[in-house]
């Protein structure tokens, strides 16, 4: 048909190919490229030279995939960059939110003594370590001044149950100020519901409450972490996980866990309680480097070489009972893939650039001092008080925003400016966590090759990546998790 | 701790590129960089422990090609960099709105 | 395939008909009404006094005489009250405009295209048809209120500029609840001035469908035969998506197109987030494509894993996503729930393997096949075999 033009006809009229910005990472013989937004492709070693030597053709497959994932351009097209543009502004839109997660620290006494602990007291004098409400008040005033307007309110401790009245009165304050502010209000209270009961639930269940709760696995196992008069936490936590499910509904309560050094090795194990008790999501956390000795650096990098294997199990595990038809979300992997696969930025605070400290979240103590993470207040029980923005008696919440304590590790620490990650082709998935580099190194940025959480993250990002790329079944999971 | 010394040629290499590798390696090696007309010499220090340190050698040259290379990127790519941010923070959003 | 057009047996008038636009009533559907109304002569030979024309079928009772008789080709005998149709002013050439026992009305406004789409199944011509746009104004005050689905389709409607703006203009204001589909490349949208007009007819029910044929300009301006294209098509998509209107992106699935469909879906995902729908068309072997056999035709076994997975990533996006014109036996059972059953007029002509098909009822697949090329592994699926009633020894 000589009225057809064949395919050559519609090629880049000439091989001047433009880059786009782009970083890239050889792993295991193969190039792992990525654009500005993000979007990831693999090319093969010789593909790759081909990109580097600036020796590709005027169309080909490999040509046609560097355009479609916005690697290269042709010298005329602004497409490219328009779309480029997009979805830049949508994963930054986080930024226009501000602070949404407000934590209110309502008592520091815990009835459990768990030994990674840095902040609990065991002690009866509630008015030693318990919020007030004058404090609690100014909390609020501060929650309601934050332009966003989505806010959750999540008590913490300590145990937090052990002040309720203070919740009681808090959440009742906060739903009258809002009756007026028409904000997207939230709650959750962070418990380990040994001191779970009737008033507890009714109250929950009249005011929408969400319950946070920690499970570290199996009984033994958990009951070892977390010690308390009775030996019992397990036995009540489990009971209160399924109370709450019962009598509030099975979306009401999830489940946290602790690693430690003793789940190294049973991650099957702590994944099958969760099963159990129908929980339909768990977050494989990281040894946590608060309460170590955390300033010694072999004790990171140890510890992240451990840690490693017991997430890649517990990771492929849980694919594996997804394929089976248990449905179950690794949410760390899940906000890692809402990064790598969608314009969307989940903005956990470990992961976000600038990062999420008093942005993402905001924690008041229980003696009314401010930090701008939780990791800042546990810092601060254990001798350093870098993180703290201030106090709400003294300080007004410009003077708390706008502290050097947040300003200073929020600048030095933007990932695309520090060094090794600028050139890092993980960088959009990544986050600057100043807290963590703080705590390990005495500075923001820290020593990208020998930090713990460089390290750590590289890893999860190359495994996920790899079991993506390794079969359909998995990467459809995968999309699932990162449209969640 | 043995000593080897590497060279690149200065029509090629840049220190910054010799110096980013040695930034990205400084978990496996240390190194002292110094700057002659024609080349960038490096003097690498490795650990006595270290298994294959002709590898680790090899691995590190070619880490500083990757260097030179995305030393080239920055420099191609930073204009268009700057006007995809610009013009991502300019304007109003188009999928943010509604969803 | 019911036909859409075709030549009167005999057209003895007196003089020109004058308008071509005709809406038919038959004994049923008749009122006191005339203007614009051909009078269609039922068994009974019944045929009421005063219409400007009457239609007889090819071998039913002819009307009175003295008046203007147009006999039907038997191809167009189904033709009964509230079709339109358009007549030419001898009286010999006859096109549907519109059936309203079909769910699927589109209506043609022009068979001029600035794209020459390998597989179009229109094929673009060059001669001025505006009468067809002109009739189209004409069919929107003739279709009845509650119209529930008007279909717009080219050749390229946009050529138009104001002209077809207009049209939907009047087709919105007429015909409020109805959704309206239009077909277009997309390219005439890049203009913002052309796609601020489009957002101002402000419809909500309407949507336009864009095809896409490459997540890249070099397979998709190949595909249209346009240089630049993909360059207009895709800034018109943002331009329409920035204007906040529906947009159903279109992908015809060949041999060109089908390997790529998980980069096509990728791409829809990530920078066209906010479209509608996606709907994803088996190659109809009709118009250009039937002379384009070897560069398009690709058996439907042969992608379907591409078809998997790029449903998966879409439906994982919350993009709604359809599939069309695909014969369930050839595609994979998981992916049965996104097709879309065509209310086919073609279905009386099923393919030899489909007489015995337990499926054939929710069957997208068309099958005016012997004439044309289908894929030679169309293979009727079993039914269940029935269950034996259990039995209770009482």
């Amino acid at each position: 048909m000589a009225k057809f033009r064949g395919p050559l006809a519609f090629q880049a009229p000439s091989a001047e190919w433009q880059l786009l910005p782009f970083r890239f990472e050889r792993i295991n013989g193969k190039v792992l490229v990525t654009n500005l937004v993000g979007e990831h492709l693999f090319l093969s070693a010789e593909d790759f030279d081909q990109l580097a030597r600036n020796e590709l053709p005027t169309d080909s497959p490999l040509v046609r995939r560097l355009r479609a994932k916005h690697v290269i351009r042709e010298g005329a097209d602004e497409l490219p960059v328009e779309l480029l543009a997009i979805k830049s502004r949508t994963r930054y839109r986080r930024l226009a939110e501000f602070t949404s997660l407000h934590i209110f620290v309502a008592s520091l006494r815990c009835e459990h003594s768990c030994p990674y602990c840095q902040v609990s007291r065991q002690s009866s004098d509630k008015g030693a370590f318990d919020m007030t409400w004058e404090t609690a008040a100014l909390g609020l005033e501060s929650a309601f001044r934050s332009p966003s307007q989505n806010i959750k309110i999540e008590f913490q401790g300590g145990e937090p149950l052990l002040n309720f009245e203070l919740i009681e009165e808090v959440v009742a304050a906060a739903e009258v100020r809002n009756a007026s502010e028409g904000k997207n209000l939230g709650f959750v209270i962070a418990t380990n519901l040994a001191l779970l009961d009737d008033r507890v639930i009714d109250f929950c269940r009249a005011h929408d409450v969400y319950i946070s709760t920690s499970l570290d696995g199996p009984a033994d196992l958990h009951n070892k972490n977390r010690p308390r008069p009775g030996k019992n936490s397990w036995e009540l936590a489990t009971a209160g996980i399924q109370r709450v499910r019962e009598e509030l509904g099975v979306d009401r309560v999830s489940a946290l866990m602790t690693t430690t050094r003793s789940s190294l090795g049973r991650v099957r194990e702590i994944i099958d309680t969760y099963v159990e008790l129908g929980l339909t999501s768990m977050f494989l956390r990281t040894l946590s480097p608060y309460g170590f000795a955390i300033k010694t650096k072999s004790f990171d990098a140890y510890d992240v070489d451990h840690w490693l294997p017991f997430y890649e199990e517990g990771l492929d595990y849980i694919i594996e009972l997804n394929a089976r038809g248990v449905p179950m979300v690794e949410q760390y992997a899940a906000l890692i893939l809402k990064k790598m696969l969608t314009n969307d930025d989940p903005g956990y605070v470990d992961l976000t650039s600038p990062s999420g400290i008093g942005i993402g979240a905001i924690v008041y103590n229980y003696d009314g001092d401010v930090y701008a993470s939780d990791e800042g207040r546990m810092l601060a029980e254990m001798g350093d008080k870098k993180f703290r923005l201030g106090n709400l008696h003294q300080d007004s919440y410009e003077e708390i925003m706008l502290s050097d304590a947040l300003l200073a590790p929020l600048e030095e620490s933007f990932a695309p400016s520090a060094p090794m990650c600028q050139d890092c082709a993980f960088e959009t998935y990544c986050g600057s966590d100043p807290t963590y580099h703080y705590a390990t190194t005495g500075d923001f940025v820290g020593r990208k090759p020998t930090s713990g959480f460089c390290r750590r993250n590289m890893a999860i990002f190359k495994l996920l990546l790899d079991r993506y790329e390794g079969d359909a079944g998995t990467r459809a999971l995968f999309q699932t998790w990162a449209g969640h | 701790m043995s000593e080897h010394r590497l060279s690149f040629a200065s029509s090629a290499h840049s220190v910054d590129a010799v110096q980013r590798a040695a930034y990205r390696f400084s978990d496996r090696l240390s190194c002292d960089i110094s700057e002659r007309p024609d080349a960038v010499e490096v003097i690498v220090h490795l650990a006595d422990d270290t298994s294959e340190p002709e590898a680790v050698l090899a691995d590190f040259r070619n880490e500083v090609l990757d260097q030179v290379l995305r030393e080239r990127i920055r420099a191609e790519t930073g204009d268009v960099r700057n006007l995809v941010l610009a013009l991502a923070f300019s304007r109003t959003g188009l999928i943010d709105a509604d969803g | 395939m019911i036909a859409l057009r075709g030549k009167a047996l005999s057209a003895p008038l007196e003089e020109p008909l004058g308008h071509t636009v005709w809406k038919i009533v038959d004994v049923a559907t008749a009122n006191s009404q005339r203007g614009s109304r051909a009078f269609v002569v039922g068994e009974d030979g019944e045929a009421p006094e005063g219409f400007d024309l009457y239609l007889t079928r090819s071998c039913g009772p002819s009307a009175g005489k003295g008046e203007a008789v147009l006999r039907l080709p038997p191809e167009l005998d189904y033709l009964s009250g509230d079709d339109v149709i358009s007549v030419s002013d001898d009286g010999q050439r006859v096109r549907v405009l519109w059936r309203h026992e079909s769910r699927q009305n589109s209506v043609l406004l022009t068979e001029r295209c600035n794209h020459y789409c390998l597989m179009c199944s229109q094929p673009p011509k060059t001669a001025n048809d505006d009468r067809l746009l002109a009739e189209a104004f004409e069919l929107m005050r003739l279709l009845p209120r509650g119209t529930s689905e008007i279909g717009f389709t080219g050749g390229e409607p946009t050529l138009y500029g104001q002209g077809v703006i207009d049209l939907l203009r009047l087709c919105r204001n007429l015909h409020p609840e109805a959704q309206v589909h239009v077909l277009s490349n997309g390219t005439r949208f890049a203009d913002p001035e052309f796609a601020a007009a489009w957002a101002g007819i402000d419809n909500p029910n309407m949507m336009v469908g864009i095809p896409i044929y490459g997540a890249e300009p070099a397979r998709h301006d190949y595909v249209v035969q346009a240089e630049g294209a993909f360059n207009q098509t895709i800034p018109g998509i943002l331009n329409l998506a920035q204007l906040r209107q529906r947009i159903e992106i279109r992908v015809v699935l060949h041999k060109l197109t089908a390997p790529a469909l998980p980069e096509i879906a990728e791409f829809i995902a990530r920078n066209l987030p906010f479209v509608y729908q996606v709907a994803l068309m088996g190659l109809e072997m009709i118009g250009l494509a039937r002379a384009n056999i070897p560069e398009l035709w690709i058996d439907p076994t042969d992608y379907a894993d591409e078809l998997v997975e790029a449903v998966t990533l879409l439906d994982r996006n919350r993009i709604h996503t359809m599939i069309y014109n695909h014969q369930l036996c050839l595609i994979p059972r998981s992916m049965w729930p996104y097709t879309v059953r065509s209310i086919s007029d073609w279905k009386n002509e099923y393919h030899p393997e489909c007489v015995e098909c337990s499926v054939k009822d929710e069957c997208g697949g068309f099958f005016f096949s012997a004439k044309y090329k289908v894929s030679e592994k169309i293979k009727a699926i079993p039914g269940e075999a029935p269950r034996e009633p259990a039995l209770l020894e009482l």
